[in-house]
């Protein structure tokens, strides 16, 4: 966030719930800190008020991936210029020990003692089939390298996701330390991240290893640059001018003769 | 004599009854004349049975009436479905062949294919109807070339001329208007009087999904959007519209939301979150027959409970329930200054018979009133002794400054767990209790805002209907009948369901022999909230719950009927009280 060299009023940082989405409270810029799901609906408004305002997501895989996988799909559409982070560790940990949308099948917890039927939801390929403009994986083990793509993420004009992978170590004994040691492997700088078949080639990588770095990359107007009200002075700044609807009802009006 | 006539258009979806109500309305309005406009219509895209209902009068209009004196089938086959509802000495207008003698056989089809296209029937309609009302084609002059470009008028026209040549001699004087004093007018539904108060109100963000009856709303708001700076969306779903409008109002714009009862269900979660943040924002809600989805193009009042109580948690909301255009453009304005104001959300609660009537207002009815926003801004912005912002400061009517993010040097933070005040999430119980009472206080603030209910009629009398929303008109001229027959008897309109105007509704319902409320439902929602929250008597409910509002003629017998068997029971009680008395002594 210091990186980004902008003042803290002018960051709003917007979380769901879940032990991610508490992340904002313990920094100091704008908080909104929403519903359970809803954290990007809520962003994206924020961002069409106020298009000035750094607005970045930062939530959980329960968060983003299940309760609100709906506003997930759309706001990749939409392409409003905002950042979601997502702490993907394939658990739901505040909920104590429940599989994640994202949890491998078979993997065994709380409510699914037999382990998961459902097959896994590939966050990155979904977001890439969708266009989104710059997709990305980290991994909490590897500090400076994800901050440096939170920090492009947030740099990135559009919607820009950024999936880090984060054991949780009190209810995933599976997806550990050791097993992302053995199974992540950073992109090699060959990768022609405007490639979106290549990049979609990678997002599907998961079983044998998984890849770090930014997937995907390409850029198209935003949703602020598209629409015919938003560009001008921010919504709360702006006036109505009683003339204006002395017009509109002027139109609604039958004059004789 | 004061002329009052039914006109009805019926057909099937697409074959242009909505274009050829708009015109026979606008026709009588510049003629002189006022409407009233109503809309029976069934959930397709195309066929089905329609119809469009214009009553006209010499005095302004504000309600339906069930009986039409003219009737005009642009599908012959609805013939035998609305004859039966034509009044005594009324003419219908088919193209068929029919044996009863109130019905004129007229070639509607032919004169469309000589103008130039089959689906110009719905013109060659209007020309007759010009026709029998006595009106000269050449006042649609203008509504024409707005309404048509080019080719498309010229058959327009021709099909119109058609119309009022056939028509000429063969109908006679009964329906003829005669020329009278016109002034400007205007021209309106209701929903797009309350989109447009909205607007009036300061309204900067929209978001929705489209849903009957909410969508007209929505459409006034995207449409008229970049004119006035306002952003609208449509949303994946309500679910992200309500959130929407929370984030928008969180980053200071004037926002909302208008949707029907089962978008509302999505959106409960999302209201119990502007509770909790204290975000202002307007919800409109259409109401229409659930459960489920019901009847999606038919009108019901079942959601006032469900409006009262939807969210969970306890917080402050304002319900406002319109009961005209007028009213709704009013309290549109209204609804968007007390929530920002109290930082509340306000619902403006409506139906589908609402949303949907248009009629003819007097433009000084019309009241635009300055947008002064509630936010603090730059000096104004308090600071706590450690130089923060705080969003949720504790103040002696529970309203905290809200500042807006983006304010150079302040940090604003709001946050759905319970918080200090400074909105960051909290665990203790002293700072809970104080963020409830603050919550609490607001709502009493709020309440000492309540608009009384409006009444008309005798101080006291033999009966007082009272009702919420759009049976305001149908419940005002029920009492004008009633009161002619010499009934004494009064009518309610509550503009304002909650904070619920306890105070005025327990000392005027005593005043009158019997208090009885007019209901869209069958359980009496509006009912059972006046005894809980006045505790006045209430005799009974006058109930409807086909999917059609209530009219003048369909109610004023039930409603007489009905305050005679109260009149009686009470009567009855008395002397059986009275009766034991004097046994007793």
């Amino acid at each position: 966030m210091e990186k980004l060299g902008r003042e803290k009023h002018e960051i709003v940082l917007v979380s769901g719930i879940g032990q991610a989405a508490k992340l904002p409270h313990y920094v100091d810029v704008n908080v909104f800190d929403g519903l359970h799901g809803r954290a990007l609906p809520a962003a994206a408004a924020i961002k069409m008020s106020n298009p000035a305002m750094t607005v970045v997501v930062t939530s959980g895989d329960g968060d983003i991936y299940g309760e609100g996988g709906n506003h997930f799909l759309h706001n990749i559409r939409r392409n409003v210029d905002i950042a979601l982070f997502v702490h993907d560790n394939q658990v739901y940990g505040l909920t104590k020990g429940q599989p994640s949308p994202t949890s491998d099948a078979g993997w065994a917890g709380s409510l699914n003692r037999t382990g998961v039927i459902s097959g896994p939801f590939p966050p990155l390929a979904v977001a890439i089939a969708l266009g989104c403009g710059f997709v990305a994986r980290g991994y909490a083990a590897d500090v400076e390298f994800t901050a440096d793509l939170m920090l492009q993420a947030i740099r990135f004009k559009g919607f820009a996701l950024v999936d880090i992978l984060q054991p949780c170590i009190t209810y995933n004994k599976k997806n550990t330390y050791q097993w992302y040691g053995r199974m992540a492997y950073k992109i090699l700088p060959e990768h022609d991240a405007t490639d979106r078949m290549k990049a979609f080639a990678l997002a599907l990588e998961w079983e044998e290893r998984i890849p770090l770095g930014v997937l995907y990359r390409s850029v198209r107007s935003t949703f602020e640059e598209m629409h015919p009200a938003i560009p001008g002075p921010p919504l709360h700044a702006r006036e109505t001018l009683p003339a204006t609807v002395q017009e509109m009802l002027r139109k609604r009006t039958l004059t004789p003769g | 004599m004061a002329a009052d006539l039914n006109i009805r258009i019926t057909g099937g979806a697409g074959q242009g009854v909505h274009t050829l109500g708009a015109i026979i309305s606008r026709m009588a309005v510049l003629w002189g004349y006022h409407f009233h406009a109503t809309q029976d219509y069934m959930s397709r895209i195309r066929g089905g049975r329609n119809s469009y209902s214009v009553r006209i009068g010499s005095d302004p209009v504000r309600a339906g009436r069930d009986e039409a004196d003219i009737l005009l089938c642009l599908a012959p086959g609805h013939l035998p479905h609305f004859l039966p509802r034509l009044s005594k000495g009324g003419l219908a207008l088919a193209d068929t062949p029919s044996a009863s003698p109130q019905v004129l056989s007229s070639p509607l089809k032919q004169m469309a294919v000589s103008a130039g296209s089959p689906i110009l029937a719905n013109m060659a309609g209007a020309g007759i109807l010009a026709c029998a009302l006595g009106i000269p084609l050449d006042i649609l002059a203008p509504l024409l070339a707005a309404d048509f470009k080019g080719d498309f008028l010229e058959k327009n026209r021709k099909a119109l001329a058609l119309g009022e040549e056939w028509a000429m001699g063969r109908l006679g004087d009964t329906f003829r208007l005669s020329r009278a004093p016109s002034s400007p007018r205007v021209v309106m539904s209701g929903n797009e009087a309350l989109a447009l108060g909205a607007i009036a109100g300061g309204c900067k963000f929209a978001a929705g999904y489209p849903m009957t009856p909410g969508t007209g709303i929505l459409s006034v708001l995207a449409d008229n959007g970049p004119a006035v700076g306002l952003v609208f969306e449509q949303a994946e779903d309500e679910i992200a519209a309500l959130n929407m409008a929370i984030g928008a109002s969180y980053a200071g714009a004037r926002a909302m939301v208008a949707t029907s009862g089962g978008g509302f269900a999505l959106m409960v979660e999302a209201l119990s979150l502007a509770g909790m943040l204290e975000t202002p924002v307007v919800i409109a809600l259409g109401m229409r027959p659930g459960p489920a989805t019901g009847m999606p193009t038919r009108t019901e009042q079942g959601d006032l409970d469900f409006v009262l109580s939807a969210g969970h948690g306890e917080f402050p909301r304002l319900v406002l329930s319109p009961g005209s255009p007028e009213e709704a453009f009013d309290l549109a304005q209204h609804a968007m200054d007390l929530a920002e104001a109290y930082q509340v959300p306000a619902f403006l609660l409506t139906d589908q018979y609402l949303a949907d009537t248009i009629v003819d207002m007097d433009p000084a009815k019309f009241d635009i009133r300055p947008v002064r926003r509630h936010l603090v801004r730059g000096t104004e912005v308090p600071r706590a002794a450690n130089g923060r912002y705080l969003r949720y400061a504790v103040t002696g009517d529970g309203v905290s400054p809200m500042a807006v993010p983006g304010e150079p040097g302040i940090t604003v933070v709001a946050g759905s767990d319970e918080h200090t005040e400074d909105g960051h999430l909290t665990e203790d119980h002293d700072a809970r209790i104080r963020m409830v009472e603050k919550r609490r206080w607001k709502g009493e603030a709020l309440a000492q805002r309540t608009l009384p209910p409006l009444v008309s009629g005798p101080p006291n009398g033999d009966a007082v209907l009272i009702g919420f929303g759009s049976t305001k008109e149908v419940i005002e001229e029920t009492r004008q009948i009633l009161a002619r027959e010499g009934i004494a008897v009064a009518a309610v309109h509550l503009r304002q369901v909650w904070p619920f105007p306890a105070k005025e509704m327990a000392e005027i319902a005593p005043r009158y022999d019997a208090a009885l409320t007019v209901e869209n439902n069958i359980s009496g929602q509006l009912a059972r909230l006046i005894r809980r929250e006045s505790g006045a008597e209430i005799a009974g409910t006058v109930s409807r719950y086909d999917g059609l509002p209530f009219t003048p003629e369909t109610l004023a017998p039930e409603a007489r009927k009905r305050i005679w068997e109260a009149l009686s029971t009470r009567m009855s009680r008395t002397h059986g009280a009275k009766g034991a008395e004097t046994s007793g002594s």
